[in-house]
């Protein structure tokens, strides 16, 4: 497949404005600013194009929720706090093409009408915020931003916001409210954003490769868009992959590729000829599926009908030698790090599942933990919690424990009892004893 | 209006309430934590699970208002199950600590564990603490133990948008985020102990209460603040005759669910007796009498003296206000005067989230000022005392600061004096007659607030030892001298003669008061915003 995302990759100064306008760049603003916003929405719907981000949920349907009449300020919010164990696909787009994502917020600003729209940028980009801002900066000087955008009597201003650094920061509403000023929690639901968004307004949240897409489908229209892919997964799609692989990074195919051509045809390979033993399709948050899943389809549906989810597009590869309890372990460790606390399962489930596991790993398993560690997955998910981090080490658990049960069966067989632990022996007063008797 | 199912129970309720509001409304009880009806909803303690038919997934009661048509399901198996798993990840790194914990009884973990959890957990490991943060004074008032906090954030909550300083705050992130001052500055506010009301666990309580009582010895009074002229509508704790603790009741057109740090240690002080017989001056030195002798020689001196004043107070209810009007003003034509200090300004916020502010000191100088009896300030006092020509009559030695300083007790220092006390004043050691009088929570009353609402304080205790409250003495004396009182008159019966002769209270009856939250009196007396 022709590179679409990522065609600026390898080009000298890709990152700069005049490479961008050389390759095509620009264009597809132009032709956007000149139709009505609400062809440019009917457009990104007809392209079947599904949010990047990990929910999968159509675009165009999304921009369609913000309601016409509001007399409210409208709000864009490009998601760029990637902090998905695995994924790495939206830094890529901003080392590669700033200019890409900027040119598809101008768009999706133009079809929901706001003026101004925020890039969520996560705190440890800091290269990245700043090739965004060089980037703005350019577009300003040639008039694609600012006031009266290429003499259309349209509006947008774009600001970058760095994030402080939480992964929590990257669901849409405890991004609102990070955006805001206050403390990253996620809002409870409804009202949606689209509604109530950023400063109670409506607002739009996108990710960054779902905006990167929008310019290519104006450009080059909604039919083009969607032959690429399957039905109802259309489109070029990201994978960042990491593990045990040849060559791990971030491949651009279209979706519906197997995972085993991503592995094997595109990575090269297992590193060290081993054996695949699991991939985990989408990220941290998505279920592991075991090697024989190997040649499921890498599409939202696909994947969902595997068990797992194709989420953020970060697959992660691992071979034979992993241990399975290891990694969950490992896994829970960032979510229980990640939790915000603030509502009770999430907050008291996530860290009790790092302990049991921790202690499984210690060799001090007990029978049952297992079960603990469902009744802690279910009761953690499936809308249990305010957003969807619940269901994000949830969803491991159980995929962990259905696909490789027995490893922590084994685990847990050759484990010793916990040594009782030896209470401090006090002091006997002398002269009155207790009760002052 | 629409109309919702709850557990086959048809509810008429207002549009946008809450599903707990709607299931409380036919006696429904769903467990909450984080829910305050006073404060933002937050979901997330997710203990108030219900099953709304139609919805694939249980739904938080809290944030979920009502439909038109809606069918609710508090206590399916679903829910149960949830509740339960909710209880369990709640308890998951509690200490259970409840054998020293200040708040068993009253504890909200305690209860829906009963109720709602499992009678066992699945937890083996090592619970979470907090070092450093188990008993730490965090404000003049305020405990915090944070081992025991169910991160519900209602005290959060509390100080943000009640009382709007913001001193607390979360702090660090997930299972090891901790409720922690702002800025690390102690939590001062004037409402800082409402935090421990609204901790529904053990993990804020108040300084002044912790481990002196355990909370189910208390026994509950009704009653009134005494502290200002707001009237916050309060629990009296005590038990065994001793008053142990003050907390809000809750009344949304007064004080909300809310009361001030002033009025609420104003508890201890209802414990202070030191005179506990009524005594006449004998050669200069006191001796005790009996209550009978004493009301004989309190008329007589009224009898020989037609040129006696009386300071009344605004700290004494309405009964004892109509009574003395009607004894020293209408029966004997003495010169009275109210004395009012203005005091502290105070503020509360009612259940609409204004701000109630006081006007004074008193819990009802807007009763004595509709009664029709003179109302003055300090200098009004002083001047209305040094212009006495005869005896003066104290109906309450704290009823104003001045009457306990210095220049009081100089400018009766020549006239015959007959103060009604609880501790001794400058006024005491030389009253001519001295005469015990009944604490707040030893007598029924009705005390007309700042906001203009008549409510009534209940009695919870006998007055101790021989002390009597000044309307049962004032009844008496108005029988000696003839003002036709019925010397055998109880709170009731003299409201409802006042409220048949004073027209601020016509139509009001004690019954409805004691069910009422308070009976308004003029909406222009009231003190909102």
């Amino acid at each position: 497949m022709e590179p679409i995302l990522l065609r600026a990759r390898g080009e000298e100064n890709s990152r700069s404005i005049s490479t961008y306008l050389k390759l095509g760049g620009y264009s597809a603003m132009k032709r956007a600013l000149i139709s009505s916003p609400a062809d440019v929405i009917e457009e990104v719907k007809k392209s079947g194009l599904r949010g990047r981000g990990g929910a999968g949920f159509p675009t165009g349907v999304k921009w369609g929720f913000i309601p016409k009449d509001s007399p409210k300020p409208k709000y864009l919010i490009c998601n760029a706090d990637e902090s998905e164990p695995g994924t790495f696909k939206d830094r890529e787009i901003i080392h590669v093409d700033p200019h890409m994502l900027i040119e598809g917020m101008i768009i999706a600003s133009y079809a929901i009408a706001a003026n101004v729209a925020y890039i969520y940028i996560r705190g440890e980009f800091v290269r990245e915020a700043q090739y965004l801002e060089q980037a703005i900066a350019e577009a300003y000087k040639k008039r694609y931003l600012g006031r009266n955008i290429l003499k259309t009597g349209y509006d947008l201003d774009i600001y970058v916001h760095r994030g402080a650094g939480a992964y929590i920061c990257g669901e849409e509403t405890a991004l609102l409210e990070s955006l805001e000023g206050k403390r990253g929690l996620p809002r409870l639901k409804p009202p949606f954003p689209a509604v109530v968004g950023a400063f109670g307004c409506p607002t739009i949240v996108n990710n960054v490769e779902t905006l990167a897409c929008v310019p290519h489908i104006i450009e080059r229209g909604a039919d083009w868009f969607a032959g690429i892919g399957r039905p109802r997964n259309t489109g070029p799609k990201l994978f960042c992959v990491s593990g045990h692989v040849d060559r791990p990074g971030v491949y651009e195919l279209p979706l519906g590729v197997t995972f085993r051509e991503i592995i094997e045809e595109h990575c090269g390979g297992m590193r060290g000829g081993r054996k695949l033993k699991a991939f985990i399709p989408g990220g941290s948050s998505a279920p592991p599926l075991p090697a024989e899943l190997v040649d499921t389809g890498a599409d939202f549906d696909s994947v969902a009908a595997a068990g797992s989810m194709l989420g953020s597009g970060g697959l992660i590869v691992m071979d034979e030698t992993v241990d399975m309890v290891w990694a969950l372990e490992n896994l829970m460790k960032f979510y229980a790090h990640e939790s915000c606390g603030q509502c009770t399962p999430c907050r008291e489930g996530s860290d009790w599942a790092l302990d049991v596991l921790r202690r499984i790993r210690r060799g001090h398993g007990r029978p049952e933990d297992m079960e603990t560690l469902l009744r802690i997955a279910r009761f953690a998910s499936q809308g249990m919690t305010i957003c969807p981090l619940g269901d994000a080490f949830c969803g491991p658990i159980e995929g962990f424990i259905k696909h490789f049960g027995h490893e922590f069966e084994a685990a847990i067989a050759k484990a010793s009892p916990l040594p009782a632990k030896k209470l401090p022996v006090l002091p006997v007063r002398s002269g009155r004893g207790a009760f002052g008797i | 209006m629409v109309t919702v199912t709850i557990d086959g129970n048809q509810v008429q309720v207002a549009e946008g309430t809450n599903l707990i509001e709607a299931a409380g409304k036919v006696g429904i009880e769903v467990p909450t934590y984080c829910y305050h009806p006073g404060l933002t909803v937050v979901g997330q303690c997710r203990i108030c699970f219900v099953e709304v038919e139609g919805m694939p997934r249980l739904v938080t009661a809290c944030s979920t208002p009502v439909r038109d048509g809606m069918v609710v399901l508090t206590a399916s198996e679903r829910v149960k199950e949830a509740r339960a798993a909710v209880m369990e990840f709640l308890l998951e790194n509690h200490p259970l600590d409840c054998p020293v914990c200040d708040q068993a009884g009253e504890c909200y973990l305690q209860d829906y564990s009963v109720e709602h959890g499992l009678d066992t957990t699945h937890m083996v490991d090592e619970r979470r603490t907090y070092p450093g943060f188990e008993r730490r004074l965090i404000g003049p008032h305020v405990v915090q133990n944070q081992n025991r906090c169910i991160h519900c954030t209602r005290c959060i909550r509390f100080t943000e948008e009640i009382a709007e300083t913001a001193d607390l705050t979360m702090k660090s992130r997930g299972n090891h985020s901790y409720i922690d001052t702002y800025d690390g500055t102690p939590l001062v506010n004037p409402w800082s102990a409402c935090v421990a009301d609204v901790c529904p666990v053990g993990a804020l309580t108040t300084k002044e209460f912790r481990f002196r009582a355990r909370v189910w010895h208390l026994e509950d009074t009704d009653s009134v603040c005494p502290g200002c002229s707001i009237g916050c509508n309060i629990r009296i704790g005590h038990f065994k005759g001793v008053v142990y603790r003050f907390v809000p009741r809750a009344n949304a057109e007064v004080n909300g669910w809310w009361m001030c740090d002033h009025g609420r240690f104003l508890a201890e002080s209802l414990n202070a007796r030191e005179i506990e017989q009524p005594a006449a001056l004998r050669n200069g030195e006191p001796q005790p009498i009996g209550w009978q002798q004493a009301v004989a020689e309190l008329a007589n001196l009224l009898h020989a003296n037609r040129n006696a004043r009386v300071v009344a107070s605004a700290n004494l209810s309405n009964e004892a206000l109509y009574l003395a009007k009607r004894v020293f003003v209408d029966q004997l034509g003495l010169e009275l005067l109210v004395p009012v200090d203005a005091g502290e300004p105070r503020a509360i916020k009612n259940g609409r989230r204004e701000w109630v502010s006081s006007i004074d000191a008193h819990p009802n100088s807007t009763g004595a000022r509709l009664m029709g009896l003179p109302l003055g300030d300090a200098a009004a006092l002083e001047s209305f005392v040094k212009s006495s020509t005869g005896p003066v009559i104290v109906l309450d030695a704290h009823a104003h600061p001045w009457l306990d300083s210095e220049s009081a007790a100089k400018a009766l220092a020549r006239q015959e004096i007959v103060v009604f006390a609880r501790s001794r004043t400058a006024l005491t050691q030389r009253a001519t007659l001295l005469l015990p009088s009944a604490s707040w929570i030893e007598t029924a009353g009705t005390y007309t607030s700042s906001t203009g609402r008549v409510q009534l304080a209940e009695r919870g205790l006998y007055p101790r030892a021989g002390a009597r409250a000044q309307w049962e003495v004032l009844a008496l004396l108005g029988a000696a001298l003839g003002a036709g009182t019925d010397p055998a008159a109880t709170p009731r019966a003299l409201f409802e003669t006042m409220a048949a002769e004073v027209p601020a209270f016509a139509g009001m009856t004690f019954r409805r008061l004691s069910v009422e939250p308070g009976i308004p009196v003029l909406e222009e007396v009231s003190n909102v915003g």
